[in-house]
């Protein structure tokens, strides 16, 4: 075990200095599931999203363009169920992760 | 020096979730042990009354964080079972495959935490090291380090694509070396034998009288395991040994969980030589048949059992889960007190403790009533407990 | 007359800054410091890092935020005892290293019998430490002050019989003595008090409670341990003191096994040079400290004790008979 560990005085540290600065060294695999985009011209305004998503953060609201969705990101759990319900195909789960913000309001996605 | 008790938890250091065991010592020796659970309840049998089959998914990969997809499965086989359906091959191999990584981090997360209970703080982050390099797989294939929801009803949601394959086979060249390595440490480094040797000795017919599950069990000499006895999914295809071990004490779950680790590397690289193609996922209606379903999984930490009722509409009338965990509550207890031939001290009690893998997050159902004040106990029926619930809400 | 009173100053600035108190203070938080990155380093991690340079401010950044820190004193306490052991302890400690020798062969205190003070003042250490858990009525702190007077009796014994083997050696009490005696000769470490270096690092890990021997402060057993009601401003005393401590010990090995700080000099540069031949032996002692500390886990208390009486203890017995025959 001695040497296994001395050995270790050489070796380079396992620790990423994740956020201030070796922001790069974070890999994130493509399919991750972070924050959700919509492409508003796919969407016709099913309301399939808003029924299926465990934690209700999906609001479907009416405006004048017909029926459509807000996302409430501090609610989501990222699980991918309204991605995988959408007919239209118009809601994708990109892999951006550092969504944290001070605002509650910047949690609103419209 | 005189009795007195010391209570462990719900907040203390040697837990990791609360729950609360009271310990009569008289000096160094423990003599008994009075526990409450319960601490971490948090009414997801009731809240899965009032959600979709589909959103119940999610709900139940929620019941725990380490052995998340175990529920999920559990949940997924349920209901497929309602359907008295047979979802296609791939699905079953990739279900497999998943479980099985989940098993790895489970287990490597346990010999980290054990470590860390017993102060050996290197082991602890040597392991925990090492474990990065299941999460970043699980994450290339699932999308997410912990719950990872990649089970549907009907199969799975994603494919494994052949580059995803090709780096899990390198990790899990790696893993199989540092697994070596720790079995290495754990059997040779001294300190470590003389805190878990002949500690926390659980003898065969108490582990089946007390109703012990898990690697628990399996270390006691008894070779239960549901891959192997009540084979679900694909695991009647795939060849691998139950392993136990005979020693009885923490050191032989130490042993064990490890070894389990080697079965869980070759079991993953015989379902990737042999994945089967074909579709992953098979279309079911919204709405599952009425009837009833018992399904039983083998978790990290044991056997998990969930019931559930369908009355023919989107929502599940009654969902029952019993955890690992809560099987091996009474056999910890057990562990925990002096017997004639052997006595047990304060300074055990983490890492007896640790040695079951308690996931009390999972454990918390509702079974018993106390009253802590009037010094009752007793146990209702569910409408009972409905109609007490409405007199109360009605106040 | 004025003669006198620039010596008494000159004694004064001694005890006080250099190399008494100040000094020493800095050295413990640039030792934990140490300690720190070290250990992290074999575990492939990296220790303090943002406070002051690689962060070497983060023990004095802990020590000023635990003085800021409310002070809780609970109703039931012995409140003279509650109150007073931090200090006391502190007290203790500072007196110890009065008797190193830092930048002379001679220690700022220094007498005939002055070893066997220093072993006294470790041994007060501890039944302030029992004293302490048992005047804050908590049943962890009841549990760890009865296992720190069982470590005691575990270690109290290997220690003062590789001491006396030293003291054998030199046939002398003072650890003046003792440095002079390695300065004619070889030091210490290299002939039979090499097993008596052993002994010695082996019992003070105990003395100093680090893994694997933090049994009265196992943090996943008992809570703190004996500590576990300190907040505040006798907790930043406490840690202080266990900090100097580490000094103390750390030098009292480099005193009686590496020559002290003796070396080669240049007249007229001798306490310079002196400082620094003893800082680079006692970070030697520390690495062997932290290394011990990262390779093993926690011993149980009785696993402990008897490890002691049945090894250390004839160990340290046969190691005298060997010096005694040597000499």
């Amino acid at each position: 075990m001695v040497g296994e560990v001395y050995r270790h005085l050489f070796k380079k540290r396992a620790t990423v200095l994740y956020p201030f600065k070796e922001r790069e060294l974070v890999h994130v695999p493509e399919g991750m599931r972070g924050k959700p985009s919509i492409n508003r011209d796919l969407c016709i305004g099913c309301g399939l999203c808003g029924r299926d998503c465990p934690s209700g953060a999906i609001e479907i609201i009416q405006d004048e363009k017909g029926k459509r969705p807000v996302f409430y990101l501090d609610r989501c759990l990222f699980c991918g169920q309204c991605e995988e319900i959408c007919p239209k195909s118009a809601i994708a789960l990109t892999p951006e992760f550092e969504i944290a913000s001070y605002d509650r309001k910047a949690m609103i996605l419209r | 020096m005189s009795k007195f008790e010391v209570p462990v938890g719900p907040q203390h250091p040697a837990l990791k979730e609360p729950e609360n065991f009271t310990f009569v010592v008289d000096g160094e020796h423990i003599v008994e042990v009075r526990p409450r659970i319960g601490y971490n309840h948090r009414g997801i049998e009731k809240a899965a009354e009032s959600r979709t089959y589909i959103q119940n998914l999610y709900l139940m990969e929620r019941i725990c964080g380490i052995c998340s997809v175990a529920h999920t499965t559990c949940y997924a086989q349920n209901v497929e079972y309602l359907y008295e359906k047979e979802i296609p091959p791939r699905a079953e191999y990739i279900r497999v495959i998943i479980n099985e990584l989940n098993r790895i981090h489970s287990h490597l997360l346990w010999l980290g935490v054990a470590g860390h209970e017993i102060g050996f703080d290197t082991l602890f982050m040597y392991v925990w090291r090492d474990r990065e390099h299941v999460m970043d797989i699980i994450e290339a294939m699932t999308g997410n380090r912990v719950n990872y929801a990649i089970n549907t009803i009907g199969g799975v949601r994603r494919d494994v694509t052949s580059e995803t394959i090709a780096k899990a086979r390198k990790v899990l060249d790696i893993l199989e070396e540092r697994t070596k390595y720790y079995k290495r440490v754990a059997a040779a480094e001294l300190s470590l034998i003389s805190r878990t040797k002949g500690i926390g000795i659980l003898k065969p017919n108490d582990a089946v009288r007390l109703c012990a599950v898990g690697p628990t069990l399996r270390a006691s000499a008894i070779k239960s395991d549901v891959r192997k006895d009540d084979p679900y999914s694909a695991y009647e295809e795939i060849p691998f040994n139950a392993v136990s071990y005979d020693l009885c004490d923490v050191f032989s779950r130490i042993l064990v969980r490890v070894d389990e680790t080697f079965e869980a590397i070759n079991i993953i690289r015989y379902c990737l030589d042999h994945l089967p193609s074909g579709p992953v996922r098979l279309k079911l209606p919204r709405n599952p048949p009425a009837g009833e379903s018992v399904s039983k999984v083998e978790a990290p930490r044991g056997e998990d059992i969930h019931y559930v009722r369908s009355d023919g509409t989107e929502k599940p009338a009654r969902y029952k889960v019993r955890a690992p965990t809560l099987g091996n509550i009474p056999a910890v207890c057990d562990m925990l007190t002096s017997k004639a031939d052997h006595t047990v001290n304060i300074g055990d009690i983490p890492i007896v403790l640790a040695s079951i893998d308690p996931c009390f997050s999972c454990t918390d159902r509702a079974i018993k009533f106390v009253d802590p004040w009037k010094e009752k106990k007793w146990i209702w029926s569910h409408e009972q407990l409905d109609r007490y619930a409405r007199r109360k809400g009605k106040q | 007359m004025t003669e006198a009173y620039v010596e008494a100053i000159i004694q004064i600035a001694q005890i006080l800054i250099f190399p008494g108190f100040l000094f020493v203070i800095a050295l413990a938080f640039a030792y934990e410091w140490f300690d720190r990155k070290f250990y992290a380093k074999l575990q492939n991690r990296i220790g303090p890092l943002y406070t002051g340079p690689r962060g070497f401010l983060q023990p004095f950044a802990d020590f000023v935020k635990l003085m800021a820190k409310e002070d809780i004193v609970p109703l039931a306490v012995d409140k003279l005892l509650f109150n007073l052991s931090p200090l006391i302890a502190f007290a203790l400690m500072l007196t110890a290293v009065l008797l190193l020798p830092i930048s002379s062969p001679m220690g700022v205190l220094s007498f005939s019998g002055d070893l066997i003070l220093a072993v006294a003042l470790m041994t007060f250490f501890c039944i302030i430490v029992f004293l302490s858990g048992m005047c804050s009525t908590n049943r962890f702190s009841a549990v760890g002050a009865e296992r720190a007077v069982f470590q005691l009796l575990g270690y109290e014994i290997p220690m003062m019989l590789a001491i006396v083997g030293v003291a054998l050696g030199a046939n002398s009490l003072r650890i003046a003595d003792i440095v002079w005696k390695q300065g004619e000769n070889l030091w210490y470490i290299f002939g039979p008090q090499a097993i008596g270096f052993a002994i010695y690092s082996i019992a003070v890990q105990a003395e100093l409670e680090r893994i694997p021997f933090d049994i009265p402060e196992a943090e996943q057993e008992i809570v703190a341990g004996w500590l576990t009601e300190f907040s505040g401003r006798k907790l930043a005393l406490f840690r202080l003191s266990r900090d100097i401590e580490l000094v103390f010990v750390a030098g009292l090995g480099a005193a009686l096994y590496l020559g002290g700080p003796l070396g080669p000099v240049i007249p007229g540069l001798e306490p310079l040079l002196y400082t620094i031949y003893f800082i680079v032996k006692t970070v030697f002692v520390l690495v062997i400290l932290s290394t011990v500390r990262a390779i093993f886990a926690r011993l149980r208390i009785d696993q402990m004790v008897s490890f002691s009486w049945k090894y250390l203890i004839p160990l340290s017995v046969l190691q005298l008979l060997l010096v005694r025959l040597v000499v």
